[in-house]
């Protein structure tokens, strides 16, 4: 009885805790955000913990979430994906490498890639400083809105109480 | 000098680089008088270059175009120092080939081998099991690994995350030991972190792996793991600490430790090396483990931080330079068993399964393909980012870009468009400077 209402406390207390960090939303003084005046109309999470940012014309940006970021540690190199390629959802886009580790970035939805993050070329870092901000990895054109509203993709709220849910 | 080039470019054709290696499998041996040392591989050899066929074509372009001869009578120094030595080596290297653990000549032929069909069934459903290859083909073992990870779980469908509970219980180990190779991690420059050309003339295979990390040697004594699991379940310490329980309970005398790196050491020396992989639902943690290996031959292989005349400008991985020496165990059997019993005993399961493959019983058309790509000179050598290299030779500075192993910008005009690959093997020749 002790130890079940134990357990529930701190399952709250992590709650709060996330609540509070609330680390994994998107970094609003960034171009993921800035790109249009009113920010993106979407964002949405993965459970390979990338995040997609879509825009009202169909732009969209990818990275990975701070959860990830720190579990990485300190990123080393990414490979930067070459724009002008169309890549189906799945697809992987991108490798970071970090402590020994070649991970891997998937494209959360179908698009054609247009740009990627030249900056992470010389500065690999940003992916820990500031994974959904200046970090970002691909800008890609959505080829179907709709694919937004696959239920694979989740909210801010549903992907940080999948961590929760990962770390009890 | 374009005359020159042609010739020697004539003789350089990058076959070399993809050649595959002989199925002719050498067979090991514990060593009887075990050579115990502790070096850094990284150190420069004079003599690793003796055995050049082109030896007298080289220096004779040496003496070419350098000033003065002086250098050139240590390149026809004959190999009789260190004959004692060598000739102890070369009595063990024999002993060795008389019969192996996992020999093929010594019972292990009468080892079921697994088939690829099989082997396609048993990666993609759930369950446990532990792998050994008898293999030591570098790039059979590397394409094997890579099977395994992308289709573990496949039939029930583990990349869904919804379906994670389905890898619970099928963790897999794998062992493998190749014949001589240096193997690069996935975003490293070849000729930043390899004489290319100390490896080629000693019959070293060059590989890039998929896993991230530095620079190692593999050779018969040295003994690969490998382990795979869910992705949440992903600790990069989890495996190494488990190899230092099992071994200090089998010889708690024995002076192992985890670094900083999460590397495995003997009195201080690194006896191991790790890198992992990181994907959709699954991981590996894949490490080396020298137990016999001639480390007195690995010398001259790997690059030192810093060469004189040359300076790299390149983003990509750099090693992480160690001096290494062999954890004294009998054999790499014994290693693996250690592995295999302790690995039981963690997952409490006595019945993991325990089956073998080799080359010619468990081939697939996935694995095929991936043995091309590591064999392929485009993945090799041309992978990674674009870097800059200055090379300062003895009367002038030259800078080169190179993208996608082409060199787009030169300040010697002639170089561009050369692949840098056969820049490399001139560079000796033409610039008296290993680049």
């Amino acid at each position: 009885m002790f130890s079940v209402a134990r357990t529930a406390f701190q399952k709250n207390s992590l709650k709060l805790f996330l609540r509070c960090q609330s680390t994994n939303a998107l970094t609003k003084t960034q171009l993921p955000f800035t790109y249009t005046a009113s920010g993106p109309s979407l964002i949405k999470y993965t459970t390979e913990h990338e995040w997609i940012a879509a825009h009202e014309d169909g732009t969209a940006f990818i990275g990975i979430t701070k959860y990830a970021a720190d579990a990485l540690g300190d990123v080393t190199y990414v490979e930067l994906p070459e724009a002008g390629s169309d890549i189906a959802e799945g697809d992987t886009i991108s490798s970071i490498e970090s402590v020994k580790s070649a991970s891997e970035i998937y494209q959360p939805i179908a698009g054609s890639l247009t740009e990627a993050n030249q900056n992470l070329e010389n500065s690999p870092q940003l992916i820990n400083e500031d994974p959904l901000g200046a970090g970002w990895i691909a800008k890609i054109k959505i080829k179907d809105a709709k694919d937004l509203e696959n239920p694979e993709l989740l909210s801010l709220e549903q992907y940080e109480k999948s961590l929760a849910e990962d770390n009890h | 000098m374009c005359s020159i080039l042609s010739q020697i470019i004539r003789r350089t054709v990058s076959s070399q680089l993809i050649s595959i290696p002989p199925r002719n499998i050498k067979l090991r041996w514990l060593h009887s008088s075990k050579v115990l040392c502790k070096i850094t591989p990284f150190d420069i050899d004079a003599t690793a270059d003796l055995n050049d066929e082109f030896n007298e074509l080289n220096s004779m372009y040496t003496s070419m175009f350098s000033k003065s001869n002086s250098n050139n009578k240590d390149v026809h120094k004959v190999k009789t120092e260190n004959s004692l030595v060598d000739d102890i080596n070369e009595l063990n290297d024999e002993l060795n080939e008389l019969c192996s653990p996992y020999d093929t000549r010594c019972g292990s032929q009468n080892v079921p081998k697994i088939s690829g069909d099989d082997l396609k069934t048993l990666v993609e459903n759930s369950g446990r099991f532990i792998m050994i290859s008898l293999s030591n083909n570098p790039y059979f073992n590397l394409a094997l690994e890579d099977y395994i990870y992308n289709n573990s779980g496949k039939a029930s469908s583990i990349t869904k995350s919804d379906n994670r509970n389905s890898f619970v219980n099928s963790e897999r180990l794998m062992f493998y030991i190749n014949d001589k190779c240096a193997v690069i991690g996935k975003n490293q420059t070849i000729w930043k972190e390899l004489f290319m050309k100390n490896l080629y003339d000693n019959g070293y295979q060059v590989l890039r792996r998929f896993s991230g990390g530095g620079a190692v040697i593999h050779d018969l004594g040295n003994v690969n793991y490998s382990f795979l699991t869910s992705r949440e379940d992903f600790r990069r310490e989890f495996f190494n600490e488990n190899i230092v329980k099992w071994l200090r309970e089998q010889n708690p005398k024995l002076n192992i430790n985890l670094n900083e790196r999460g590397d495995i050491t003997l009195d201080g020396y690194k006896v191991s090396g790790s890198a992992f992989k990181i994907g959709r639902g699954k991981s590996y943690h894949h490490g080396t483990m020298l137990i016999n290996s001639r480390i007195d031959k690995f010398k001259g292989l790997l690059k030192p931080d810093e060469l004189p005349n040359v300076k790299w400008n390149c983003n990509s991985i750099n090693s992480v330079r160690s001096e290494i020496t062999n954890l004294p165990l009998t054999s790499t059997k014994q290693f693996i068993d250690i592995c295999i019993d302790g690995y039981k005993t963690h997952f409490q399961d006595s019945n993991i399964p325990v089956l073998y493959c080799d080359e010619s019983d468990t081939m697939n058309i996935e694995i095929r393909k991936v043995m091309n790509k590591l064999m392929s000179y485009e993945w090799k050598a041309t992978t990674g980012p674009p870097f800059e290299v200055q090379i300062n030779t003895i009367d002038t500075q030259l800078t080169l870009t190179v993208e996608k192993g082409i060199i787009i910008k030169s300040t010697i005009p002639i170089f561009i468009g050369m692949p840098f690959q056969e820049f490399s093997r001139l560079s000796k020749a033409l610039l008296q400077t290993d680049v």
